[in-house]
């Protein structure tokens, strides 16, 4: 199963799930990181972490050990 | 009265929908999570309804996850002046219908009664959509839902009619229940509100498919992309980052110089008129020297508070500052401070009160307890009046590139300093005591055109913040300074025979101080004084720092004794004379370079400003960490600059 770090540069994919039992993982719900919402790695930091996802219509920076709880196909 | 709260995520056009109901106008930020405090005004009289209105800030959720969140969300569920609203009106970005969703359904699960003022139709309407508001209002339950334009105040009415009629009915505060914060509730909710979105958003354009429908919709600024993909890359990002950063310092530095320059002449005037206006006495002394050198060290760094505050503010109203922010997160998390710290570092350059204020915006407890604490040891704006005058003690007149270039080594070491101090603090145990789990979670606003307009309101606000909390105690501190360089001998006795009145007037004043309150404090710190090379008077200088660094300028004017000739206002270049001639006890100069430099290291890091140590024990809630903070940084910053100055005097340099 990959995860949302793992995204490359431009991709999109499809959320299908999030560990809740990460720390991170109600907050990145909040924001709409949810199973079934494609997201889209649009950018990263300059030094590879944060990394930048497009989520319904707007731009989230998350860093990668956070974005680890995101499941994607 | 009607108490009505308006809430709402970051940049849904909440703070302007305020504006156009209270006649006021306010900031709008661009920083999610930027406004700590909330803003009421009364509802214009115009529109009918005798309410209080309340401005809260931006939230996505009302389960809070930084300091600033759980003080808005407590004010929405129960605000500490006006309780309970009456009504909420809540506002959504129709453009981002999905996300913006989630709040309005926190708040009916709450039980708050509530409209919905659908905003930024004209952005969804260009990517091609349309609301049907009275399918929306049905899916909520029968919550009132009206489209909204808050700068032209289109739908206002009809949004105002809707809040007449609730407000028409009995309400029971006791009602509201607490937010459920289960994060699979979060998604169920989050299902409900996606089936919601899929009925209410209508393509313009029938032919388009259903599924294509959610892609263009969910799709982020185009422009914004654009730009991002070179402000966030590896070289051109960086470039542009460190660019804005020294465009930032020029800016401040070479901008504010000439107008700092003026202000000091404009109350070096001052004081001159008013001693030629009143004649001399005790009242003239008292508003010339005490009063209105007071009033000159709090203005003088204002034009450089409020070009710091204008570059800020530009960058947060464009979008960029929050990228700032995730560029620099990664380096900032090394030493144990993260991205959000970014932005009150950067605040620290004017001043450190507005900067450990800003603070609360990092949700992680230690780590803003770190950024509080070596928010110090960056250069503010008082300590420039210090380094200037220092700085043209050591460089001859007409040498202003090498004065740039000790000015920018100084700035350089203290940057230096402070990311070593945050990495050693960060590191050693027991210093910060709280843990927490850190994280970097920041939404990227749309880029726009800053509106200068905003700006200068905020910068305006900003700055008056700053005068009126630091300016009073710098002003009394300057007061206690003058009554403890004039008593208890005021009026020494002279023996005035076969001296011009000048003399006289030097004669007592040499005598005044010497046997001031002043001296005898001074006399008790001067064994401390010795190490550096410099003697009592230099002493009761430094600590009149502690009232506001820049006061050490003031401070060796008045210990040194300066009389303003009638041609030269500029104390700057009268306090460098009397510098060059003051003598130590045993007859060498005694500011040499040696003993300059050592002054210099010990401003770059010794805490040394009261107010800073208020507001370090307010935000972080007891004596600990202001005391420590006291005791590493001065104290270092005095062993530091004893080992500079007998270094320098072993290898030869005066």
């Amino acid at each position: 199963m990959r995860t949302a770090s793992q995204l490359h540069n431009g991709e999109t994919s499809e959320i299908v799930g999030v560990d809740l039992d990460h720390p991170s993982a109600k907050r990145l719900i909040e924001l709409g990181f949810t199973p079934g919402q494609n997201i889209e790695l649009i950018g990263k930091s300059i030094f590879n972490d944060p990394v930048a996802f497009s989520i319904r219509g707007t731009v989230v920076a998350v860093r990668k050990s956070e974005a680890s709880c995101i499941k994607v196909r | 009265m009607n108490v009505i709260s308006l809430v709402g995520p970051p940049n849904a056009g909440k703070t302007t929908l305020f504006n156009y109901l209270s006649g006021q106008n306010l900031k709008t930020v661009n920083y999610p999570g930027a406004t700590v405090e909330y803003n009421s005004a009364k509802l214009q009289k115009k529109f009918g309804i005798d309410a209080q209105l309340i401005d809260t800030p931006g939230i996505v959720s009302l389960i809070p996850a930084s300091l600033d969140e759980v003080v808005t969300v407590q004010g929405i569920y129960n605000n500490p002046e006006y309780g309970v609203p009456e009504l909420i009106i809540v506002t959504v970005d129709s453009s981002q219908l999905s996300r913006h969703l989630l709040l309005v359904e926190e708040l009916l699960e709450s039980k708050f009664r509530i409209v919905v003022a659908l905003t930024m139709i004209d952005i969804l309407e260009r990517k091609g959509f349309t609301v049907d508001c009275e399918k929306l209002s049905e899916k909520l339950g029968g919550v009132p839902v009206v489209k909204v334009d808050p700068r032209s105040g289109k739908g206002v009415d009809k949004l105002l009619d809707y809040a007449k009629k609730l407000l028409a009915e009995p309400f029971d505060a006791d009602q509201i229940v607490p937010v459920n914060e289960d994060s699979k509730h979060l998604i169920e909710l989050y299902k409900g509100i996606e089936k919601i979105e899929k009925d209410v958003i209508l393509s313009k354009d029938k032919t388009v498919k259903t599924s294509s429908i959610r892609n263009s919709l969910h799709a982020p600024d185009e422009l914004t992309l654009k730009i991002d993909k070179f402000l966030l890359s590896k070289g051109v990002g960086f470039f542009v980052f460190i660019l804005i950063m020294v465009v930032m310092f020029a800016s401040i530095f070479w901008l504010a110089a000439p107008l700092m320059n003026l202000v000091d002449q404009f109350f070096g005037l001052l004081a001159s008129w008013t001693v030629e206006l009143l004649g001399k006495s005790f009242i003239t002394d008292f508003i010339a020297d005490g009063v209105i050198a007071g009033l000159g060290a709090v203005s003088v760094f204002v034009p450089q508070i409020i070009i710091l505050f204008l570059i800020l503010g530009l960058l947060e109203d464009s979008g960029y500052l929050a990228r700032g922010a995730m560029l620099i997160d990664r380096p900032l998390a090394r030493i144990g401070l993260n991205g959000r710290s970014f932005v009150p570092l950067m605040s620290g350059f004017a001043c450190a009160i507005p900067a450990i204020m800003s603070t609360r915006t990092i949700p992680n407890r230690r780590e803003r307890l770190l950024t509080i604490f070596i928010i110090p040891l960056i250069s503010c704006s008082a300590r420039l009046p210090v380094y200037a005058l220092l700085i043209a003690f050591l460089v001859p007149a007409g040498h202003a590139l090498l004065s740039g270039a000790i000015l920018a080594a100084i700035y350089i070491s203290s940057i230096t300093i402070t990311i070593i101090a945050a990495g050693v603090i960060n590191k050693v145990r027991g210093i910060i005591k709280a843990e927490d789990k850190s994280s970097f979670i920041l939404e990227l606003p749309t880029y726009k055109m800053p509106k200068l307009s905003v700006v200068w309101k905020n910068t305006w606000t900003s700055t008056k913040t700053y005068v009126r909390s630091a300016g009073l105690i710098i002003l009394t501190f300057s007061i206690i300074l003058w009554v403890l360089t004039f008593f208890p001998n005021y009026n020494p006795k002279i023996d005035a025979a076969n001296l011009t009145p000048a003399q006289v007037e030097a004669q007592t004043q040499v005598a005044r101080i010497n046997g001031s309150y002043a001296a005898e404090l001074g006399k008790i710190i001067e064994p401390a004084m010795v190490p550096l090379g410099l003697d009592w008077r230099v002493g009761v200088a430094v600590l009149t720092t502690f009232a506001a660094r820049e006061v050490f300028v003031s401070s060796l004017a008045l210990m040194f004794k300066i009389t303003e000739s009638k041609d030269d206002y500029s104390i700057q270049r009268s306090i460098l004379k009397s510098m060059k001639n003051a003598v130590a006890e045993d007859g060498k100069p005694l500011f040499t370079t040696s003993t300059v430099i050592g002054l210099i290291i010990f401003f770059i890091i010794a805490l040394q400003c009261i107010s800073t140590m208020a507001i370090s024990r307010k935000e972080t809630g007891s004596w600990r960490i202001p005391l420590l903070q006291f005791a590493i940084y001065s104290g270092g910053a005095y062993i530091l600059a004893v080992i500079a100055v007998n270094l320098l005097r072993a290898v030869g340099v005066s």
